[in-house]
């Protein structure tokens, strides 16, 4: 018992500093109700709530459905065919990297009704579980493979006794990690795609009535929404492993089997995300002036008329946004290393503030940024705060994962030798955790990109965000697409610079 | 039962291309075990002798040299179920329960459970793990999984049973035990047995046949005898001319 | 849910659903006609509402989907897409989409004779007209700066000696002083800042030049000459819903409350402030929707100010007097 309650003393005192900070208006005149009165306000509106509860909850679970039905179908076939794991490995990148807010509006234009909510959330999903199940198939007991041949069976039977069955906690670790982004992605679009009902809706309506309590319940439930789907499969997949695990993401790099295999796939790589977008249209029919193609956009920045004009206000916007990107996600890495050292030295602070760490990932950036306006004001201030908020999660879980991999006598041996603790990170913990450092760039550039143009767009009024809302005002559609496109090339070339940097320094610091 | 087949390994040669050159595995091996008879190969670590077996299964591809189980290709000897093979791990599917990984084999031949479910209870019965049909490898213990591999690698009647340091990662006396309980399970069946091992007195008590190997090539330097009647029990671990036959082989393969 | 193969039944399927409880069901016989508003459900749609309650639509033969609006729907593409007949838009996006990008649209009619949009402050430092601005720090959507720019060269003024900085809608600056107005609805904002505590002021940018009306509604030319009788129907029940409608502003909003204002977050009490705000903007001797001669050249004039050439082609007044 005085076990528990020692357990449960941090988040007790969490609550009530978070009461009287709310009672007292301490935080931005109120912009931090208490969360007393956030219940209170939750009760007033009850009404409301379920319907909207409910279209996001449908809306989610059906992309949640559909993703994860494509992703483990590409992860098998991209396992029985390494072939087609290359050549659609530019596709895999681009879906992981492109940042929902760049293509919602896209999926608003083209789409209807529930399907931009559908489709956002099971974008959200795919690669997460995509990775899960390639993961899962390649990682298969090796022993029991040579079993299955030593009885003369063939690929087949080994995917069929060892592989599939071997791969379902991985799958279903998957889905606990992909079930948030559903939830995350189909309230992004229903906020902008101008439905009824949906938590997304009842935000947008929410927003500028001066009621940050309202504002802290959709943000709120929204986060349990997210929170709880989460839990719900690492219940399942606990249950499938008979042994619970820790939080962890996969830090593994989209499947890159060897070298080889011609430029010809390279090239198809390529090429297969720009056929995809182009046949899309064709297949919906989109209209010419609201489509626009991989050639129509091409042409618009270089060979129209106003090419000029075009280019100016991309490369404007691309001067606003890049800085304060990379500054917050350098601050947001900075941040995670720091506290994942923390952690080993002082584990008990962690744990009291990783709760709070974790509502800022489940809750919706599209709640959270109003929020973080009425305390933080309107300038790069704002942009940088939720750039760090959302990328220092991820790369502290995946760096603590990495300096946890150390044998702790490895991470004292230079104590040993009255190192002090700088120089113990510079020997032991920073080349130890480098290889997750890496991982962790790689998977919060999208991540930091998506904060900063949410920033931008409800908060700020610059940049890559703005230009994409300036746009729209403006029905620009040729713009609308270029921001998309800039914004996922921009998110794969980061992600392709940490990862040759990653392989770089690996190879010469002779990590495996 | 039916009749065991004999191993007959003729001129194996095998090189491993690696980054710091090429390792030579095994040059030249020829060894012939007879059918009904056991044989054991052992051999310091790295000598090839695990090649040998996972060769013998057709694991693994060979640059020169041929392998005969009953006389036949191995590819069309496991196919053909005439071989049953137990690892140094047990190898067993966390998902399946202990009938159901026994069974496993008689799956990938493509064999119908139905009629094998009575032969699955009694080998498991044999290993001594009658009650436990329907546990999951993970509530057993190390030696318990073992012993379950070894009912998995008897259940497709096999004429020839691969042992690749089966109880290799199991504790002294675990081991010992497990060892006498293979020579009653061997004894009861008659099966022709090739047992890779680097425990020498493993060897000595199970073995009619010792083929000693050393490394760098991987080649069988002796062939010796163990003479010892059976069944043999384990106050033979005690006898002085078991220890005296071990040191024979511990001095051959320090290359004294 | 159930995913149909053909994207356009499954889409048309779940939108129905989406719209069930505000579409009276029809007998037989009705045209399909689906619109596409400008925002989410506010007393700024008032006039629909009703007519879809009262059954206006129905009368005319029109089985109407009504379609909300959002941040990420242009309402103009929706009409490109086929998706919805008519859009209500804003006219300055749709005159420059039909100047820059030849898109073959038409007005043909206006809900808001004068567009609501104004500079909002608060009583306790009141800014009243454009002079005023000057040395001010005013909040503006960046997408309306151009409207700003625009109206302070109307009056005289230079554009440096106004402080623009950028807004998203949102009071509570203002309440806390950080700026001294923003550009906003001045139907909607000045009920939320009274409900903070302060007393708002506001002018419009139509009364002092910048004279263009708002949610313009817009068809395409292909719309038009297909649909033109299912067009001429809708204006006139729509007529016949705000003419209901504003005949008391304060009637209609409280029986929306659990219909077409439930779950959107926002009050009552505001919608009947909303509609109430607003009567006077839509209001005009020739009924409402109308586009004189004189209202369209005043919008045309407006726009060259912030560089976009209207022509008189781009309004078409004849579905009005076939009304």
């Amino acid at each position: 018992m005085a076990f528990r309650v020692r357990s449960i003393a941090p988040y007790l005192a969490l609550l009530i500093l978070w009461e009287v900070v709310g009672r007292l208006d301490l935080v931005a005149v109120g912009a931090l109700p208490a969360l007393s009165e956030i219940i209170a306000r939750f009760w007033v509106d009850r009404a409301d709530y379920p319907r909207h509860v409910l279209a996001t909850l449908q809306a989610s679970s059906a992309g949640f459905v559909i993703g994860n039905i494509i992703a483990v179908l590409a992860g098998v076939l991209f396992v029985l065919l390494p072939v087609t794991a290359r050549m659609a490995r530019g596709l895999n990148i681009a879906i992981f990297a492109l940042p929902p807010i760049a293509i919602a509006p896209i999926l608003a234009l083209t789409l209807e009704g529930m399907t931009p909510r559908i489709v956002l959330a099971a974008l959200g999903v795919y690669f997460v579980t995509m990775q899960a199940t390639v993961t899962g198939l390649s990682q298969y007991d090796s022993r029991a493979a040579d079993l299955v041949r030593a009885y003369g069976g063939g690929g087949r039977a080994v995917m069929r006794f060892v592989q599939i069955r071997g791969a379902i906690p991985a799958i279903l670790s998957g889905f606990r990690v992909a079930a948030p982004n559903a939830v995350l992605g189909a309230i992004l679009a229903e906020f902008g795609g101008g439905g009824r009902w949906g938590l997304g809706a009842y935000l947008l309506g929410s927003l500028g009535r001066g009621e940050p309590d309202r504002l802290w319940g959709i943000g709120l439930t929204a986060t349990l929404i997210a929170g709880l789907s989460y839990a719900l499969f690492a219940a399942l997949s606990a249950r499938m492993l008979g042994a619970s695990r820790s939080v962890t993401l996969n830090p593994a790099a989209p499947p890159a089997p060897a070298a080889g295999g011609g430029v010809w796939i390279g090239v198809v790589s390529f090429l297969l995300p720009f056929a995809l977008w182009w046949g899309l249209l064709l297949a919906l029919n989109v209209p010419g002036m609201i489509g626009k193609t991989p050639v129509d956009v091409f042409a618009y920045l270089f060979l129209s008329e106003g090419s000029a004009a075009a280019q100016g206000k991309l490369l404007l916007a691309l001067g606003e946004t890049l800085p304060i990107t990379a500054l917050g996600l350098v601050a947001g890495l900075a941040f995670a290393f720091g506290l994942a050292v923390t952690s080993q030295l002082a584990p008990s602070f962690t744990r009291a503030f990783l709760p709070v760490a974790l509502v800022t990932q489940t809750m919706p950036l599209v709640a959270l940024t109003p929020l973080l306006v009425l305390i933080l004001g309107r300038g790069s201030a704002v942009t940088l705060w939720i750039t760090i908020s959302v990328t220092f999660f991820p790369a502290y879980v995946m760096i603590t994962q990495g300096l946890s991999q150390v044998p702790r006598s490895v991470l004292e041996l230079p104590r040993a030798y009255g190192a002090t603790v700088w120089r113990e990170l510079r020997l032991v913990a920073i080349p130890a955790s480098l290889p997750w450092v890496f991982a962790a760039i790689r998977t919060t550039v999208p991540r930091a990109l998506l904060g900063v143009m949410i920033a931008e767009w409800l908060a700020t009024g610059r940049g890559l965000g703005n230009l994409m809302n300036q746009s729209r005002g403006y029905m620009d559609f040729s713009m609308i697409w270029t921001v998309a496109v800039v914004s996922v090339l921009l998110s794969v070339a980061f992600y392709r610079i940490a990862q040759i940097t990653e392989d770089r320094v690996l190879r010469r610091s002779g990590h495996p | 039962m039916t009749a065991p087949a004999g191993i007959t390994l003729t001129g194996l040669c095998k090189t491993f291309a690696g980054q710091g050159g090429s390792v030579e595995a095994l040059r030249d091996v020829s060894l012939n075990c007879p059918p009904g008879s056991f044989t054991a190969l052992i051999g310091p670590s790295g000598c090839g002798k695990s090649t040998i077996l996972r060769a013998a299964l057709g694991l693994e591809p060979l640059d020169a040299g041929s392998v005969l189980i009953g006389g036949q290709a191995p590819a069309i000897a496991t196919r053909a179920g005439i071989t049953g093979v137990a690892f140094q791990d047990s190898a067993l599917l966390p998902w399946r329960t202990v009938a159901q990984n026994v069974a496993l084999p008689l799956e990938v031949l493509g064999r119908s459970l139905g009629p094998a479910q009575g032969r699955i209870r009694d080998l498991i019965a044999l290993v001594g793990l009658k009650g436990r049909e329907d546990a999951l490898p993970g509530e057993l213990s190390g030696g318990m999984r073992q012993r379950v591999a070894i009912a998995r690698a008897l259940v497709s009647e096999p004429r020839v049973l691969f042992l690749d340091e089966p109880f290799g990662a199991l504790d002294q006396i675990l081991r010992r035990q497990m060892n006498v309980e293979l020579q009653r399970i061997w004894l009861e069946t008659g099966v022709t047995t090739l047992l890779v091992t680097h425990g020498i007195d493993e060897a000595v008590f199970l073995a009619d046949r010792i083929a000693i190997m050393q490394a760098g090539p991987g080649r069988i330097v002796e062939v010796l005898d163990s003479p010892f009647a059976r069944p043999r029990l384990p106050s033979l671990f005690a006898a002085p001319e078991f220890h005296h036959l071990c040191d024979h082989i511990a001095g051959v393969l320090h290359g004294v | 849910m159930k995913i149909a193969l053909n994207r356009r039944s499954f889409l048309t399927a779940s939108a129905a659903a989406a719209t069930l409880p505000l579409m009276p069901r029809m007998a037989h016989a009705a045209t399909p006609f689906a619109m596409q508003a400008a925002w989410i459900n506010d007393a700024e749609f008032a006039g629909y509402f009703l007519a879809m309650d009262q059954g206006y639509y129905t009368a005319e033969g029109l089985d109407l989907t009504y379609l909300p609006g959002g941040p990420d729907v242009i309402p103009e593409a929706t009409i490109v897409a086929g998706r919805a007949d008519l859009a209500l838009t804003t006219p300055d996006t749709t005159i420059k989409a039909i100047v820059d990008q030849g898109a073959k649209f038409k007005i043909i009619g206006a809900q808001y004779q004068k567009n609501p949009i104004g500079i909002v402050s608060l009583a306790k430092n009141p800014i009243l007209t454009p002079a005023d601005m000057v040395g001010k720090t005013i909040a503006v959507p960046p997408v309306n700066t151009i409207s700003v720019e625009a109206l302070l060269a109307m009056n005289g003024i230079d554009k440096a000696s106004v402080n623009i900085v950028p807004y998203a809608y949102d009071p509570t600056p203002l309440i806390k002083g950080e700026i001294d107005a923003s550009l906003d609805f001045t139907t909607n904002v000045p009920y939320t800042i009274k409900t903070m505590g302060e007393e708002a002021v506001s002018f419009l940018l139509y009364d002092f030049g910048y004279t263009i009306y708002n949610d313009t509604v817009v068809v395409t030319e292909e719309t038009l000459a297909a649909k033109r009788k299912e067009l001429v129907a809708w204006l006139r029940a729509s007529r016949k819903g705000w003419d209901e409608n504003n005949v008391d502003t304060t009637l209609w909003p409280p029986k929306w409350e659990t219909t077409h204002f439930a779950g959107t977050g926002r009050t009552i009490d505001n919608e009947v402030f909303f509609n109430t705000a607003q009567l006077p903007l839509i209001a005009n001797p020739a009924g409402v929707f109308a586009m004189t001669e004189e209202g369209i050249a005043a919008n045309i004039e407006a726009l060259s100010k912030v560089g976009i050439t209207a022509t008189r082609e781009m309004f078409d007044t004849t579905l009005l007097e076939e009304i």
